[in-house]
């Protein structure tokens, strides 16, 4: 019952006022006996979780059967990308996600302004549409639009995968963009409207200016979604040369399942993009991404 | 610098409203004619996305679901002859049930490993910050990079798990070829790849708690289960529905984590609502019965999720 008390030492001071300062110290040292006990739980639960990753990384270093380098090395990586289509993969997906989150950003960030600021009955029920289309099933669209894509020549194409990802990730985005906006004041813009701004120029110039955090962890949600993506690509796309990443990990894969080490060096390669922009954007990353927005409006 | 025009602005929009209080009303109601156009525009192309990628197909899955046909080309209107056909196979109901079933286990599953985390987490230890990053991998590696090395680790006798059991004594549990225990790999893998989605979300709701709560209730004779049972659990409770409700959602449309580690086998034990669908329409053809299921699954979550946005809209009201 204690415990929760010395669980915020910064609170300690507080709580000293009232009670001796004996009283105090034996508080505190429960409280570094407990928070020992927390770091060592947390340290073996996070290395089990962290088992399947690490698998990948070391597999990925480790020489292949009919390698002689001893110790960690990179022939796997280099064999992984001079034996296969690894580099058109990669870019293929950074072709692909990158213009996601470009399009998507631009599509999402002018209609969350009107669901932050619009009062109306049509913005109330677009933000409930929204909300119900995320929630549906992409498998539902995915057979029509192959239909239609088809018609159009946008099947086996980037272009194709690249509309399709917009259209999904856009319906969280204007979610977390509204969120975002929410929480800039609109007296900034009525000064702006004071001064003879448009409704257009104070959503540009005042909101948009300074929404970077907001569009970041946007870009961010529309990045991992666009990367991580494999339903859409595996309806979509047909030849070797046209694959995104997670085609190309999971044919490489089905192909080559004993060739562990040169599987696991391709996988790498696709997860080290995601963990960069997450370790470097850490602060914006709002997980789930309506998941946050939801809570804060 | 965009601030401080805005707020020098503001400052001059004080000043300046004062004293001619009948000028901007004339203003108010000219920027709101403008404003209804503005907004129409900035809306215009989220709504013709939402049109094609959204709105289009759904219709078009609605004739789908009542006509025979391929993929090539639409048959004949057979009305509701695919949903009866596909209410009255053994294989939609067995996946129903194991959709339901992963979905209950990936919902409180991660749930509960991400609350037991968060409240972890959520005191001050060595490294905290560092621990909380690193735990937040399985859900930012992509699956097709996690279900290879899951496989890795289970998919035959001689994996690393399997082994590792044998060499305690336990048998070698075929993790992926036994029909039980795929179907439970499959829940494990899914409660691995989403705790940390619950962990950040209660995390969140946590941060936002004033600890002096709890030090006036431990003064008051509280028991550690008390303040947690009347404290904590009520003020995450917001959080809880949403990400239960979010939760629910990514599991039953979960298509990728079942599909890459056991593409629904064996004998079908791990096929979920979604992962027949695909297979019904990509691999059996048979686009008008995949097309129903999809679109029995749809109209269960348009019914489910609008009676849940109305509940997230009264709590926040609240």
């Amino acid at each position: 019952m204690s415990a929760v008390v010395h669980a915020h030492p910064q609170s300690g001071p507080v709580l000293g006022v009232a009670g001796p300062a004996k009283n105090k110290r034996v508080l505190s040292e429960a409280g570094d006996r407990g928070r020992w006990w927390r770091f060592t739980a947390i340290l073996l639960i996070t290395a089990i979780v962290l088992v399947p990753i690490m698998v990948t990384v070391v597999l990925a270093f480790t020489p292949g059967p009919n390698s002689t380098a001893t110790g960690l090395t990179f022939e796997n990586l280099a064999s992984v990308f001079s034996g296969t289509l690894a580099a058109t993969w990669l870019q293929n997906s950074l072709i692909t996600t990158l213009s996601t989150v470009l399009v998507s950003v631009a599509v999402a960030a002018p209609a969350g302004y009107v669901l932050s600021r619009g009062r109306s009955k049509a913005v109330s029920g677009y933000s409930l549409l929204l909300f119900v289309m995320q929630s549906l099933p992409i498998i539902t669209s995915v057979v029509p639009l192959f239909i239609l894509f088809a018609a159009m020549g946008l099947v086996d194409n980037l272009l194709g995968i690249t509309i399709i990802y917009v259209g999904s990730t856009m319906t969280v985005a204007t979610w977390m963009m509204a969120a975002y906006f929410d929480s800039i004041p609109i007296s900034l813009e009525e000064a702006s409207w004071i001064d003879g701004c448009s409704v257009f120029g104070s959503f540009t110039k005042v909101v948009l200016r300074n929404s970077l955090p907001g569009i970041l962890s946007t870009a961010i949600f529309a990045f991992l979604l666009a990367w991580n993506d494999y339903l859409v690509a595996i309806v979509f796309l047909r030849s070797n040369e046209i694959f995104t990443l997670p085609m190309g990990v999971q044919s490489f894969f089905q192909q080559n399942a004993t060739d562990w080490t040169s599987v696991m060096a391709l996988a790498v390669v696709m997860m080290l993009p995601p963990i960069i922009v997450f370790a470097t954007l850490n602060k914006y990353f709002s997980v789930g991404g309506i998941g946050g927005s939801l809570a804060g409006r | 610098m965009t601030t401080t025009t805005a707020q020098s602005g503001l400052s001059r929009a004080r000043k300046g409203i004062a004293p001619s209080g009948t000028g901007s009303g004339n203003r108010k109601s000219k920027l709101s004619a403008q404003t209804t156009r503005t907004f129409f525009w900035l809306l215009l192309p989220s709504v013709v996305l939402l049109v094609l990628i959204h709105g289009y197909p759904l219709i078009y899955a609605a004739v789908q679901a009542t006509h025979d046909g391929d993929l090539l080309q639409t048959g004949d209107f057979v009305a509701g002859d695919n949903f009866a056909k596909v209410l009255s196979s053994p294989a939609f109901w067995k996946a129903a049930q194991f959709t339901l079933m992963f979905t209950i286990v990936g919902v409180f599953g991660s749930w509960l490993v991400g609350l037991g985390l968060a409240l972890l987490l959520r005191t001050k230890i060595p490294a905290g910050g560092t621990f909380k990053v690193l735990l937040l991998l399985p859900w930012v590696v992509p699956i097709v990079v996690s279900s290879t090395a899951w496989n890795w680790l289970v998919a035959t006798p001689d994996s690393l798990i399997p082994s590792l059991f044998r060499n305690l004594g336990l048998g070698t549990p075929l993790f992926l070829a036994d029909p039980n225990l795929a179907a439970i790999t499959v829940m494990v893998f899914k409660v691995w790849v989403s705790f940390p989605f619950m962990m950040m979300m209660i995390s969140a709701a946590l941060a936002s708690v004033d600890s002096t709560v709890y030090e006036a209730a431990s003064m008051d004779g509280a028991t550690r289960w008390q303040q947690f049972s009347q404290i904590t659990l009520p003020l995450i409770a917001r959080s809880t529905y949403i990400s239960w409700i979010l939760m629910t959602i990514f599991c039953v449309n979960d298509f990728p984590t079942i599909y890459l580690l056991t593409g629904g086998g064996p004998v079908n034990a791990t096929t979920s609502l979604v992962v027949l669908a695909y297979r019904t329409v990509f691999q059996d053809f048979a686009t008008g019965p995949g097309v129903a299921i999809a679109f029995l699954m749809t109209m269960t979550l348009v019914v489910i999720s609008v009676l849940l946005y109305r509940q997230i809209r009264k709590s926040s009201v609240e």
